[in-house]
C-alpha cells in the first residue's frame, strides 16, 4: 500500500450551508425577528456566533398554497418558524395515498456487481477530503433537504375528514422530532402562501445551548404540542370525544425525566457489572406509593420494576405509547381509597411522560371505555403482581412465562439495548467464526468492515458492535455539520460522507462504541492529512444496513448457518423466538 | 414446527425426490438394457459443479441469488445425495485404473471431509460459545501479550510487597514458561485441559507455603491460567474450522478436474455410442 501523503485543508463546519443563497440581509431581517431579536450576540463565542448559525444552519422557504413541509411518520431534525402566512397541521393520520410517500429504491443488481468489480483495492478511498468527495462504495448520503414542490393528494377531501390546527407567524413548530429525534407525529403543509424558517438540529441545539430565550421558547412548544398529539394517537383515548380529550388535555400533567442527552453520563461497562445503578435512573413513581394517576409514556423508554431483597427486578420496559399504574389508578377509584403501586417506573435515558390524574380518568375516560377494554388494559399488567413476582425469579420464568426471557430482559435494558431497532444479533452457538459477515460487509463498504465481531453478550447471543439505527440515535445530537443523519423515509441512520469533518462527535456519543473513526487514503492509496496538524484526515464509519444493495444487509446474506441476523431489540419476544429457535 | 426446520424437511424431500426419479430412470434403463453410465455420470458431474457453485457464490458480496444460509442448504443436500448418485453411477464395485482410483479417492475425501465439517460446524460452535469471552482468531496474539504481561507484572507486584521469593521461584519455574510460548501444535490440534489443570493443581499445592501478600498474587495467577486456557481453546478450535474449510476446499477443486477428465475421457474413447449415452 503507498504511504504517501496528500496535504488539504481540513473540512470545516460550514463548508456546506443549509441553504447557500442565504445572504447577509437576511440575517439582518431574521435578527429583528421574535425571538431572535432577544438574543444577545455576546452569548456566542467567536468560533460560533450568532449570525454565522442564522446564516449557514437556517434557511428561508417560500412555500404555495398546499405545499407539504413535512409528513407524518417522516424522519427529520429540523425545526420551523413561520415567518410570513400560515401552516396547518393535520392531527390525524393520513392514508398514504395522500401522503404520496416512496421508499428509496436499492441499486440494481448490474450497477451493484459493477460497482463492486471496480472498486478500488486501498481502503477508506475518498476522491476528496471535502465536500465534493464521496466513498468509492458509499451509498447515496442523506439529507435533510426539502421536497420542492409536493404536495397533500385531494387536498379538499384531507380537510374535510381530518382534524386541523393553524398555526399563524411568529410560532415554532416541528420540535418533538428535532428535540426526540423520533419521527414527525403530524403532518405540515402550507395553508396558502406562506415563508418559514428552517432551523436544522445543528443551529438549534446551538441557540437552545447559549439563549435561554431560545431554550424556553421551545421547550414550551414542545410541551404544549407533544401533550395534545399524544393523548390523541393513545388507543385508548382514541376514541373519546373532542370535549373530553380536551379536558383530560387540560387536566394532565406533561414531564421529562432524565436528558436529551443522556448518552453523556452512560456507561455501558459499568452496566455489565451488577450493582445498584438502577437507583441511578431517574425515578418517575416509586412501588408503594399511592396510584392516584396513570402515566402514559410519550417518548424515551422506561423500566417497570420491582423491589426483590435488595435489588430490582425488571417486569417490563415501556416505550411510546405504553401506560403504566393502570389497573391500581381504576382499583383506587373504585374501592374509594388510595392504592399502592405494585411498580416503580424509571426512566432509560430520556423519557416524557404524561400523567392522567384519577379523577380526570373516572369523568372523562373510563365513561367511554367498554369492559373488554378495561380488561385488556389491566390484563397487560398483570405481572406486576406481588405474587407473581416471587414466582418469577423462583422458577427462572418470565412474565410472559417462557424460559429465560426475563434475564434477557434485564440483559437488554441494562445496556439499553432496547434502543436497537436493526441491531446486529450472532448466534454464537451456530457461528463458526468464519468471519464471511466481515468479508462481506467490507467488500461493500470501502474494503473496511463496518463492524466489529465483538459485543456484549448473554449466553450465545451476542449483540455486535455495528449501528443498531436506534429509536434514540443520540449520536446525532453533537454532529456540528447534520453529516449522520436518519434517512427520512426508512429511519436507517447514515453518514454524508462529504460533509463528515472527522470530528468525531458521533463516535464519543454512541454508548454502543458502533462507529469508527478511519483513515481516508486517495484513489492512489495516499493518506489525506490536514496541512496544518500533518495528521491524518478521518472520517466516521458505520453500519449503513447496505440501504443502497439490492437484498440487504450483506453481512445477514453472507452467513451461511443463519447464525447472524438484525434485530428490533425493542421487541424482546422476537428476540427470545429467534435465540431459543431450533 | 420452527420455520427453518420446515424449510430443511421441504429441501430434503425435494433432494430425495430427485433422487429417487434419477434411481428409478437408471433402474428403467438398466432393465431395457440401455446404457446408464452416461445419464448417473452427467447427473454426478453437475453435482460435483454445483457444489462447487457455491464457492463462487460466497465471493460475490452482493449476490442476485439469495442468501448464504439458502446456498449452504443446496449444498449440503447436493453433497448427501453425490453419495447414492455415485452408488447408482459405479454400483459396487471398486475402482480400477489410476484415474479412476485417483476420482474415487478424492471423491471419498471430499466427502468424508465434508460430512466431518458438517458434524463440526454444527458442535464446535457450542465449545466455543461455552468458554470464556469471545475471542477473534486474530486477536490472539495480542491477547496472549496481554496476560503474560499482567501475570509478570501481578508476580513482581506481589514479590515486592512480600520479599518473598517462594511464588516468585515457582513462576519462573512453571508459569513463566507457559505464559511466555504458544500451545504445542499438539495442543492446538488436540486441546485438553490437562496442562491447566496441572498448573493449578501445583498453584494450590504451593498456595500453603504463601505469605498473604503472595496469596493475593496468585489468586490473579489462578485468574490468568484460565484466561490463557480459554484463549488457547478458543485458537484451537477456530484454527480447526478454518483448516478444515482449507482442506476441504484444496480437495474438491481436484476433484472436480478429475471428475472433469473422466468424463471426457469417457466421451473420447466411447465410440460412436457415447453421443447416445453408453459410457463410461
Amino acid at each position: 500500500m503507498a504511504d504517501r501523503e496528500v496535504a488539504v485543508a481540513r473540512p470545516r463546519r460550514w463548508a456546506e450551508p443549509l441553504d447557500d443563497r442565504m445572504r447577509d440581509v437576511d440575517v439582518d431581517r431574521l435578527l429583528r425577528l421574535e425571538p431572535f431579536c432577544r438574543i444577545d450576540p455576546a452569548d456566542f463565542p467567536s468560533f460560533l456566533p450568532l449570525r454565522g448559525i442564522l446564516r449557514n444552519d437556517a434557511r428561508i422557504r417560500r412555500l404555495r398554497p398546499g405545499e407539504l413541509i413535512f409528513r407524518e411518520g417522516d424522519y427529520g431534525s429540523s425545526v420551523y418558524l413561520i415567518l410570513h402566512g400560515h401552516v396547518r397541521v393535520v392531527l390525524d393520520r393520513l392514508p398514504p395515498a395522500a401522503l404520496g410517500r416512496e421508499l428509496p429504491r436499492p441499486q440494481g443488481w448490474l450497477a451493484t456487481i459493477a460497482r463492486l468489480a471496480t472498486r478500488s483495492r486501498f481502503p477508506e478511498v475518498r476522491r476528496q477530503a471535502g465536500p465534493n468527495g464521496g466513498s468509492s462504495t458509499a451509498a447515496a448520503p442523506p439529507r435533510d433537504a426539502p421536497r420542492r414542490g409536493l404536495f397533500v393528494a385531494d387536498l379538499p377531501a384531507v380537510l374535510d375528514a381530518s382534524h386541523t390546527a393553524v398555526l399563524s407567524a411568529g410560532e415554532f413548530f416541528g420540535e418533538s422530532a428535532a428535540l426526540t429525534r423520533t419521527p414527525r407525529a403530524v403532518t405540515a403543509y402550507s395553508d396558502g402562501e406562506t415563508t418559514l424558517l428552517e432551523l436544522r438540529w445543528q443551529g438549534l441545539r446551538d441557540l437552545m445551548q447559549r439563549t435561554r430565550v431560545i431554550r424556553d421558547h421551545v421547550e414550551a412548544v414542545y410541551r404544549r404540542n407533544s401533550l395534545t398529539v399524544h393523548l390523541r394517537e393513545t388507543p385508548f383515548l382514541a376514541q373519546l370525544p373532542p370535549e373530553a380529550l380536551q379536558e383530560v388535555a387540560d387536566a394532565a400533567d406533561f414531564q421529562a425525566y432524565g436528558r436529551f442527552d443522556w448518552h453523556e453520563s452512560f456507561d455501558p461497562r459499568a452496566r455489565s457489572r451488577s450493582g445498584g445503578w438502577i437507583e441511578d435512573e431517574p425515578l418517575i413513581v416509586e412501588e408503594g406509593g399511592a396510584a392516584d394517576a396513570v402515566l402514559l409514556v410519550r417518548s424515551g423508554f422506561a423500566r417497570l420494576s420491582r423491589r426483590v431483597g435488595n435489588g430490582h427486578y425488571t417486569l417490563a420496559y415501556l416505550g411510546r405509547g405504553e401506560a403504566c399504574g393502570w389497573s391500581e389508578t381504576v382499583a383506587s377509584l373504585e374501592q374509594g381509597r388510595p392504592v399502592p403501586r405494585r411498580a416503580s417506573l424509571r426512566a432509560v435515558g430520556y423519557v416524557d411522560v404524561v400523567s392522567i390524574p384519577a379523577e380526570a380518568l373516572a369523568r372523562h375516560v373510563l365513561p367511554f371505555l367498554g369492559p373488554a377494554e378495561r380488561r385488556s388494559l389491566a390484563d397487560g399488567q398483570a405481572a406486576a403482581s406481588p405474587e407473581s413476582v416471587a414466582a418469577l425469579v423462583a422458577n427462572g420464568t418470565s412474565a410472559a412465562g417462557a424460559p429465560h426471557e426475563q434475564e434477557l430482559l434485564e440483559f437488554l435494558v441494562e445496556r439499553r439495548l432496547i434502543n436497537g431497532r436493526q441491531a446486529m444479533a450472532i448466534d454464537l452457538d451456530r457461528c463458526t467464526r468464519c468471519d464471511d459477515c466481515v468479508v462481506a460487509c467490507a467488500a461493500v463498504h470501502d474494503n473496511n468492515p463496518r463492524f466489529v465481531r465483538q459485543g456484549p453478550r448473554h449466553g450465545p447471543l451476542q449483540i455486535a458492535h455495528a449501528c443498531m439505527h436506534c429509536v434514540d440515535p443520540v449520536c446525532m445530537i453533537g454532529c456540528p455539520t447534520g453529516a449522520i443523519g436518519r434517512d427520512e423515509a426508512t429511519g436507517v441512520v447514515r453518514i454524508n460522507d462529504p460533509t463528515c469533518i472527522g470530528c468525531g462527535s458521533c463516535a464519543t456519543s454512541c454508548p454502543y462504541d458502533n462507529i469508527r473513526m478511519v483513515e481516508i487514503r486517495t484513489p492512489a492509496g495516499e493518506l489525506w492529512i490536514d496541512e496544518a496538524t500533518r495528521q491524518p484526515l478521518l472520517k466516521a464509519a458505520k453500519c449503513d444496513l447496505c440501504a443502497d444493495l439490492p437484498g440487504g444487509p450483506a453481512c445477514q446474506n453472507a452467513c451461511p448457518h443463519d447464525a447472524l441476523v438484525r434485530l428490533d431489540l425493542s421487541r424482546v419476544d422476537r428476540v427470545a423466538a429467534w435465540k431459543h429457535r431450533p | 414446527m420452527s420455520i427453518l426446520r420446515r424449510r430443511w424437511l421441504r429441501s430434503a424431500a425435494i433432494a430425495s425426490a430427485v433422487v429417487g426419479a434419477i434411481a428409478a430412470e437408471t433402474a428403467r434403463r438398466r432393465d431395457a438394457l440401455e446404457p446408464t453410465a452416461a445419464f448417473t455420470g452427467w447427473w454426478l458431474l453437475g453435482t460435483l459443479a454445483f457444489l462447487m457453485l457455491f464457492q463462487l457464490r460466497k465471493k460475490i458480496a452482493a449476490p442476485p441469488a439469495g442468501s448464504a444460509s439458502l446456498w449452504m442448504r443446496g449444498h449440503l443436500l447436493a453433497g448427501f445425495a453425490a453419495l447414492p448418485l455415485l452408488l447408482l453411477h459405479a454400483p459396487w464395485r471398486l475402482p480400477n485404473g489410476a484415474l479412476e482410483i485417483a476420482v474415487a479417492a478424492l471423491f471419498a475425501a471430499a466427502w468424508c471431509s465434508g460430512v466431518l465439517g458438517f458434524y463440526w460446524t454444527r458442535t464446535l460452535p457450542r465449545r466455543l460459545s461455552s468458554v470464556g469471552e469471545e475471542v477473534l482468531l486474530e486477536h490472539v496474539p495480542r491477547l496472549r501479550g496481554q496476560i503474560r504481561d499482567r501475570a509478570s507484572a501481578a508476580i513482581l507486584e506481589g514479590v515486592r510487597l512480600s520479599g518473598d521469593a517462594t511464588l516468585g521461584e515457582f513462576y519462573r519455574q512453571r508459569l513463566q514458561p507457559y505464559f511466555d510460548s504458544a500451545p504445542r501444535r499438539t495442543d492446538r490440534l488436540f486441546p485438553s485441559p490437562r496442562l491447566r489443570k496441572t498448573l493449578l493443581a501445583e498453584l494450590t499445592h504451593v498456595a500453603r507455603y504463601l505469605s498473604d501478600q503472595e496469596r493475593s498474587a496468585a489468586e490473579q495467577l489462578f485468574a490468568l491460567v484460565r484466561q490463557r486456557d480459554a484463549v488457547d481453546y478458543h485458537e484451537a478450535l477456530q484454527w480447526r474450522l478454518r483448516a478444515w474449510l482449507v482442506v476441504h476446499l484444496a480437495l474438491t477443486w481436484p476433484l472436480l478436474m478429475a471428475a472433469g477428465l473422466h468424463a471426457w475421457l469417457a466421451y473420447v474413447f466411447a465410440g460412436d455410442g457415447a453421443a447416445g449415452g453408453s459410457l463410461p
